[in-house]
């Protein structure tokens, strides 16, 4: 291979510190991350490489994905085991504090209410007379009532292929209009390999030009994840530049709502979409690494 | 007749005799069979003459005797090479423990099938935080719930840098709600942080130095 592999070898690691949060409370559409990194070494400057000449063209592009955000819904198969399961569990379970405290009530009233009742005998309990349990189920029922959940799946939504909130529970990619040689073609965002940089940044630079410049993005590691090659038609072809390889890099979006760049068409597709948009040779390849899981 | 047969028998047995004595002649000069040399006090088996027939362990390389000590830090840490992080800490926590422990206990399945090599795995002690509320009646606050986070940490020795991206992408679209991931590089603090403090220790160290 040409240059930009050597130069990936013999660059030392930059290593980036991930922290993925997935919590119910925060910004709809995306996880938080927080990414600290750790002494970027600088590249050594070694021996003059000979440039062998290469009649491939290089480019990087990046494979953008936006997380599932709530789980997905159980078939029903898992409905039934899951209501099993909370059974079986609940019948072997032990009571805890507060049924505990249900019952002592409720013996304590039982005692009250008989003829013979001599309040010295009680131990003492101040507060549990005060707010029996029964009233604290009560008030908790009450904060439940006053608490409205944001709708699951949202139709509207879902059919704007554009936004990046659509289908929270499934994983989306980020496609974009892009020129190729003569013709607008949909594709991951790619951009041409420069000297003097790694594909990664190459593929960094992609990302960038495409979107909005504070579109915050993890790139998972230095190698990539899939290679598309293609050989330009037999009258294009050149001595010097035979055909395009395309490097593929995987990342995951971290902000939550991103604004995008209005020159260029975007959009976010599932796995399942993905084959209307990109051409058959390059879906093949691009299918390979796009986990749905 | 008869005394033509005794002339015969007579013959013969004066034939053997000179035959034994020319063997007895050369006889000094065979050695003594082999047990006659072995010293009266040796015997070359116990019982049986297959006795020990089938022992082995005095054949297998000495190893040196395990010490206790060793325990505490036997692992290295890994720094990154060209090709590999170094030693990687993937610490999951939440509030949940059963998903927590869940989550873990896939994260390492998950590198045993895919040839991760996994250092350690262990939790750190569990954190209690107090939620207090404000009484809407008065100014008090009253403890209204006690949240636990519990965190299980699997630390993997080295990580491929071509399976790295493949590795996290997965751990992320598995990821469970109300857990959070976090994979950092192993340093020392974060070894000694698990540690208890001695302050018994530290006063007397302090005590010394001053």
């Amino acid at each position: 291979m040409a240059a930009p592999c050597r130069k990936m070898a013999s660059r030392s690691f930059s290593q980036l510190l991930y922290c993925f949060n997935r919590t119910a409370v925060g910004s709809v559409g995306c996880r938080r991350f927080s990414v600290t990194p750790v002494g970027r070494a600088r590249p050594q400057a070694g021996p003059a490489v000979e440039r062998a000449t290469s009649p491939w063209t290089l480019m990087a592009a990046v494979c953008l994905q936006r997380l599932p955000v709530i789980s997905a819904d159980e078939s029903p198969i898992e409905q039934r085991f899951k209501q099993m399961m909370q059974q079986m569990e609940l019948e072997k379970s032990v009571l805890s504090d507060h049924e505990l405290r249900l019952l002592e009530d409720a013996d304590r009233m039982s005692r009250k209410q008989a003829g013979d009742y001599d309040s010295d005998e009680e131990e003492g309990h101040g507060d549990q007379e005060i707010m029996l349990g029964q009233d604290l189920e009560d008030t908790w029922e009450q904060r439940l009532k006053n608490f409205q959940p944001a709708p699951r799946v949202r139709a509207d939504v879902d059919k704007d292929l554009t936004s990046v909130q659509r289908c929270l529970a499934d994983s989306l990619v980020l496609l974009a209009e892009q020129q190729v040689g003569a013709e607008k073609l949909w594709l991951l965002p790619q951009a041409a390999w420069q000297e003097g940089e790694t594909l990664r940044q190459t593929a960094e630079r992609a990302l960038g030009s495409v979107t909005a410049a504070d579109l915050k993005a993890t790139f998972l590691g230095n190698a990539p994840c899939g290679v598309y090659k293609y050989k330009l038609p037999k009258a294009a072809r050149t001595e010097s530049s035979v055909g395009t390889k395309v490097f593929f890099f995987k990342a995951v979006l971290a902000d939550s709502a991103p604004a995008k760049a209005p020159n260029t068409a975007l959009l976010w597709v599932k796995k399942s979409e993905v084959q209307k948009y990109l051409k058959p040779a390059y879906a093949m390849k691009v299918d390979r690494f796009i986990l749905s899981l | 007749m008869n005394h033509m047969f005794r002339k015969l028998s007579v013959t013969v047995t004066q034939q053997a005799s000179a035959l034994n004595q020319s063997l007895c002649r050369s006889a000094p000069s065979i050695q003594h069979p082999a047990w006659c040399c072995a010293p009266g006090n040796e015997r070359q088996y116990k019982g049986t003459p297959t006795h020990g027939i089938g022992r082995w362990k005095y054949l297998l390389p000495k190893q040196a005797p395990k010490k206790k000590k060793d325990r505490n830090q036997t692992k290295q840490i890994l720094s990154a090479t060209d090709t590999a992080h170094g030693t990687l800490n993937v610490k999951v926590s939440g509030y949940d423990m059963t998903v927590v422990e869940h989550y873990s206990q896939y994260i390492h399945n998950l590198c045993n099938r895919l040839g991760i090599d996994v250092a350690e795995s262990y939790a750190l002690p569990t954190k209690s935080t107090e939620v207090m509320l404000v009484q809407d009646q008065g100014n008090k606050t009253y403890v209204d719930a006690v949240l636990k986070t519990h965190q299980r940490v699997v630390q993997l020795s080295s990580l491929n840098a071509s399976l790295c991206p493949v590795f996290v992408d997965v751990l992320l679209k598995n990821q469970p709600e109300g857990v959070q991931l976090s994979v950092k590089e192993h340093t020392e603090a974060d070894f000694q942080a698990r540690f208890k403090a001695r302050p018994e220790l530290e006063g007397l160290l302090a005590q010394i130095s001053q």
